[in-house]
C-alpha cells in the first residue's frame, strides 16, 4: 500500500487531535494514578465500579504445583502507573472479570507481576511457566491479552487478543473461562476476536505511547513478584 | 508378448492393471490408481482414465504406444444418492422446563419453591419456599449478597440465573443452594409458579426430575397428571441440572413431523409406508414388495421431494428423462440430529429422530461404449468394453491367496454396496444395493451436527486422538504417543483427526473423542453390516446367508481401518469366513476389477 506523505501527516495530525480531546478524560486518570502516592511502588490503588483495586506485592513469585491454578501475569505498570485500558476500562474491572471467568470453571487464579519485560507474549509465557497447570494469561496495562502455555515458544500462544481497543469486559470474562478450560484439559472454542481495520490507525499512536510509558517501569533484573489482589 | 491394460472406473477411483500376456499366460507389470473424474459412467471419466493409465504405464516403464489393447469395465450402471429427513420435534409450551446442560451449574441437591424475581424477594410472602430468578443486570456479587442477607428472613431454596455465574454465586453463599445458570431467556420464566430445581454432582446426572414419579412426588401430582409429565422427564434424562415449572397448561410435546408416504412398486406387491414410522417399517415394506421396480414419494411432502431430487440428479447426469429413471433400491437407517427445541428458555438442543435414506438408480448402459469410442480415438489403441463388472471383480478377487469357489464378494464403494457370488459350476449372480460410504458420512455429519461434509468424511476415514500436552497425544484406544518437538499451538487440548501424518483439529467442545468414536462406529455398523447381510441373503443360492462359505471384501470402503473388522465380526455370527481381499497377493482390496479384466483378456487370447 502506498500512502503519500501528505496523507500520512494528516493521519498523524488527526490522531494527535483525538489524543488532545481524550486528554480531558483518559489521560487525566493516568496522571491521577501517577500522582497516587505509590508507597514503595508495591501497592497500587484505583477506583472503579468494582471498588478500589489494591495490588500488594508479597515477594518473589514461586513456581506453582497446584494443577487447578491459572497464573495471571500483569505488566510492570498495571494498576499502578496506568489504571485503565486503552479504552478506559478500569483495571479493577478487567482483573475481576478474568478472575471470575477462572473461578466459574472451578479453578483458582494466582496473580504475578512480571518486571523483566512489558511484552505481552513474554509476560504470558512467564506466567504459564510459573503456573501449576502450565496455563497462564498475560495482560498489558493497555488491555492487550494472551493465553499462554508453558511448552510453547514465547512468541506463540493459545489465544491472542491483540487489538486492545476491541476487548470489552465480557471478552475478559470469556478469556478467563477459556484459560481455565485449557488448564482442565478441555477443548474450548476460541473466544471470538473482533477485528476492526480502523482500530489500528485510530489507536496506534496512543498505543505506542502507552507501551513506552509502561516500558519505563521495566526492571530486567527483577524476578516476577507474587501479588495479592483485593477489591475495597 | 502382448501388453494389455484393464481399467476399472469406480465411483471414487479409477484403477488400472497393466500386464504382459503370451499363450494365455499373464505377467502383471504394474497397477495405477487415480481419482475418478466426474460421475461414474459419464464421458467426464476420460481424464481420470488417462491419469490412472499414465501412472501404471510409468510404473511399468512403458508408454501408450507399447499398449496392444485396453479393456474397460462394463460399469454396473447404478448410482446412489443420500438424503435425510428429521421426523420428530420437541416443543415446550408455557416454559415448563429448562433442560439445557450448563457446563458449570452451582450447588447441589433437589428442591422446590415458588419462582420470584430476586429484586422482589423483599415483598415475597414469608414462610413459603422460594426459587429466586436472577437476570443478568445483577452482578454475581450483588446476587450473592442479596441471597445471603435474605437467607435469614426468607426460605430461599434455589436460584435460576441468566449469566454464567452459577459457581461464582455458589462460592459466595453462606448456605449453598442449587443454582442453574446460563438461562438466556430468563424473562420468560413464569413467576409465582411452583418450581423444582435439581443439580447433580460433577459427573452425575439428575435423578429425581428425570423420573416421572420423582416429579410427581415433588409436585404432588395425581396419576393422570403424572402420565402427562412423562415427556418432560424424558427430555431431562442425561442432564446435570434441570428446572421444572408447574404451570396450568404447560407441557412438553414430542411431535412427529409428517414426512410423507413412500410408495414402493415391487415384483410382488405395491406397498406404501409412512417415512415417519422409522427405518424398520420402511425396510419391512421393501422386503414385502419384492424386487423393487420403482419408488416414489407422495408429491408435496418431504419424502416426495427427497426421492424426486435423487431422480432429478440422475436424469441430469445421464441425459435421460426423469420418467425413465427408476429407483432400484432404498436403504433406510434410523439416525438422530441435534435440533433447537422450540419454546426453550436456554437454547436447549434435543436429539431429534431422523431417517436417513440412500436410494439407488439404474442408469443408461450405453455410456460405457461411448467412453470406449472416445478413448480409442484419443489414444490410438483398441479399447473394448469387457465383461460384467461383478464377473470381473470375482475373477480378480479369486487371486486372493486362500480363496476358492464357491465365493462371494462384497464390494463396498462410496455410492452402492454390490455383492456377487460364483458357484462351483461358475455361475455368477450379482446384486446392487443402495447405501455405502456416502451414507456413513451423512450419518456422521447429522449425528455430530457438523457443518460440512468434508469434516464428516475425514472422521469416517481416519482415527482420532486427543492432544493432551504439546509433547504427547492420546490415541482413541488409549495409547500415548510422545513427540520430541512441540506440536502446533492450534492443536493444544483439541481432538484431532490423524490424516496421513497430519493432525486436523476438530471444532466444537461438545463432541468428545468417545462420542465421535461411538457415532462413527455405529454409522458404519448401521450401513455396512446391515447391507452385507442384506446383499448376501439376496445372492445366496438358497436364500440363506449361512450357505456361503467364503466372503471377501473389495472396494474402497474395504480399505477403511475398521469397516472390514466390523463386517467380519458381524458375519462370523453366521459362520462365514470373511475378510479383506488381497488381489494378486499384493494389491489389497483394490484393483480386483482391473485385474479381472486383464485375466479375461488373456484367457480369450490363449484359446
Amino acid at each position: 500500500m502506498n500512502i503519500d506523505q501528505e496523507e500520512l501527516r494528516n493521519i498523524v495530525a488527526d490522531v494527535l487531535k483525538e489524543m488532545d480531546l481524550g486528554g480531558e478524560e483518559a489521560p487525566a486518570q493516568v496522571s491521577a494514578a501517577s500522582r497516587t502516592t505509590v508507597s514503595a511502588a508495591s501497592a497500587g490503588r484505583t477506583e472503579s465500579a468494582s471498588g478500589q483495586l489494591i495490588l500488594t506485592e508479597e515477594g518473589e513469585a514461586k513456581s506453582g504445583t497446584a494443577v487447578d491454578e491459572v497464573v495471571l501475569g500483569i505488566t510492570p505498570a498495571f494498576g499502578i502507573y496506568q489504571t485503565s485500558t486503552i479504552i478506559g476500562i478500569p483495571h479493577a474491572d478487567v482483573i475481576k472479570e478474568i478472575m471470575a471467568g477462572i473461578e466459574e470453571e472451578g479453578m483458582k487464579c494466582r496473580v504475578v507481576r512480571v518486571y523483566r519485560t512489558a511484552d505481552v507474549s513474554f509476560v504470558g509465557h512467564d506466567a504459564a511457566v510459573l503456573s501449576g497447570s502450565g496455563v497462564g494469561i498475560g495482560i498489558q496495562s493497555k488491555g492487550t491479552t494472551v493465553i499462554h502455555q508453558k511448552d510453547l515458544p514465547p512468541l506463540s500462544n493459545l489465544e491472542l487478543f491483540s487489538q486492545a481497543p476491541l476487548i470489552d469486559l465480557p471478552t475478559y470474562r470469556q478469556l478467563g473461562k477459556n484459560a481455565a478450560k485449557y488448564a482442565k484439559g478441555e477443548s474450548p472454542n476460541p473466544v471470538p476476536v473482533r477485528n476492526d481495520q480502523m482500530a489500528r490507525p485510530k489507536y496506534q499512536a496512543i498505543a505506542a505511547l502507552l507501551h513506552i510509558k509502561e516500558a519505563e517501569h521495566q526492571d530486567v533484573k527483577k524476578k516476577p513478584q507474587a501479588v495479592r489482589v483485593e477489591f475495597k | 508378448m502382448k501388453i494389455i491394460a484393464g481399467i476399472d472406473i469406480g465411483n471414487a477411483t479409477t484403477e488400472t492393471a497393466v500386464a504382459g500376456t503370451e499363450y494365455g499366460k499373464v505377467e502383471f507389470l504394474a497397477s495405477g490408481i487415480a481419482s475418478t473424474t466426474g460421475i461414474k459412467g459419464t464421458s467426464d471419466n476420460i481424464k481420470g482414465v488417462f491419469n490412472s493409465l499414465a501412472k501404471a504405464l510409468k510404473a511399468a516403464g512403458l508408454t501408450e504406444k507399447d499398449l496392444d489393447e485396453i479393456r474397460i469395465n462394463e460399469a454396473a450402471p447404478v448410482i446412489g444418492d443420500v438424503a435425510m429427513e428429521t421426523i420428530t420435534e420437541t416443543i415446550i409450551t408455557e416454559s415448563t422446563m429448562i433442560g439445557h446442560n450448563p457446563s458449570t451449574p452451582g450447588g447441589l441437591g433437589v428442591v422446590s419453591g415458588i419462582t420470584v424475581l430476586l429484586s422482589d424477594i423483599a415483598k415475597a410472602e414469608q414462610g413459603t419456599a422460594h426459587v429466586v430468578v436472577v437476570p443478568d443486570d445483577i452482578s454475581f456479587e450483588d446476587a450473592a449478597d442479596a441471597i445471603n442477607s435474605f437467607a435469614e428472613m426468607m426460605d430461599i431454596k434455589a436460584a435460576i440465573v441468566q449469566s454464567d455465574d452459577g459457581v461464582l454465586i455458589d462460592n459466595r453463599l453462606n448456605k449453598p443452594i442449587p443454582i442453574v445458570d446460563e438461562v438466556s431467556l430468563i424473562d420468560k420464566v413464569p413467576l409465582g409458579m411452583m418450581c423444582a430445581v435439581e443439580v447433580a454432582a460433577p459427573g452425575g446426572v439428575v435423578e429425581v426430575l428425570s423420573n416421572p414419579y420423582g416429579i410427581a412426588t415433588m409436585f404432588g401430582l395425581d396419576p393422570e397428571e403424572t402420565r402427562q409429565i412423562v415427556p418432560i422427564a424424558r427430555a431431562l434424562i442425561g442432564n446435570r441440572s434441570a428446572v421444572v415449572i408447574k404451570t396450568p397448561e404447560g407441557d412438553v410435546k414430542e411431535r412427529r413431523i409428517p414426512a410423507g408416504i413412500i410408495e414402493i412398486s415391487g415384483s410382488r406387491n405395491k406397498v406404501t409406508v409412512d417415512v415417519d414410522e422409522g427405518s424398520d417399517k420402511i425396510m419391512q415394506a421393501i422386503d414385502l414388495a419384492g424386487d423393487m421396480q420403482d419408488a416414489s414419494g407422495e408429491s408435496g411432502t418431504n419424502a416426495g421431494g427427497m426421492l424426486d431430487k435423487v431422480k432429478l440428479v440422475m436424469a441430469q447426469l445421464t441425459g435421460q428423462s426423469i420418467r425413465e429413471i427408476k429407483i432400484q433400491d432404498i436403504l433406510a437407517v434410523d439416525t438422530f440430529t441435534p435440533q433447537k427445541v422450540r419454546g426453550g428458555l436456554a437454547n436447549e438442543y434435543s436429539e431429534e429422530n431422523a431417517v436417513g435414506i440412500a436410494a439407488m438408480v439404474k442408469a443408461d448402459k450405453l455410456q460405457m461404449e461411448k467412453i470406449a469410442e472416445e478413448l480409442t480415438e484419443k489414444i490410438g489403441v483398441p479399447v473394448k468394453v469387457g465383461g460384467v463388472e461383478a464377473d470381473m471383480a470375482i475373477r480378480g478377487a479369486l487371486t486372493t491367496p486362500g480363496t476358492d469357489k464357491p465365493l462371494a464378494i462384497i464390494d463396498m464403494g462410496a455410492g452402492s454396496t454390490d455383492a456377487s457370488i460364483i458357484t462351483d459350476d461358475r455361475r455368477i449372480t450379482s446384486i446392487h444395493l443402495a447405501g455405502a460410504g456416502n451414507m456413513v458420512t451423512l450419518l456422521i455429519k447429522s449425528e455430530l451436527g457438523l457443518r460440512d461434509f468434508e469434516t464428516a468424511e475425514d472422521i469416517k476415514k481416519y482415527p482420532l486422538a486427543k492432544v493432551e500436552s504439546l509433547f504427547h497425544i492420546r490415541h482413541e484406544d488409549g495409547t500415548v504417543q510422545f513427540f520430541d518437538k512441540p506440536l502446533d499451538s492450534k492443536l493444544f487440548a483439541r481432538v484431532v483427526i490423524l490424516k496421513d501424518g497430519n493432525m486436523i483439529p476438530l471444532e466444537g467442545e461438545h463432541n468428545s473423542i468417545e462420542k465421535i468414536r461411538l457415532v462413527r462406529k455405529n454409522a458404519k455398523q448401521k450401513v455396512f453390516v446391515t447391507n452385507a447381510l442384506r446383499a448376501l441373503s439376496r445372492v445366496s443360492p438358497t436364500g440363506n446367508v449361512r450357505d456361503i462359505p467364503f466372503v471377501v471384501l473389495v472396494g474402497g470402503s474395504a480399505l477403511d481401518f475398521e469397516v472390514p473388522q466390523l463386517v467380519t465380526d458381524g458375519l462370523s455370527q453366521y459362520k462365514i469366513v470373511s475378510g479383506r481381499a488381497n488381489v494378486r497377493g499384493a494389491e489389497g482390496p483394490r484393483n480386483a476389477v482391473a485385474t479381472g479384466l486383464v485375466l479375461a483378456m488373456s484367457e480369450e487370447d490363449g484359446k
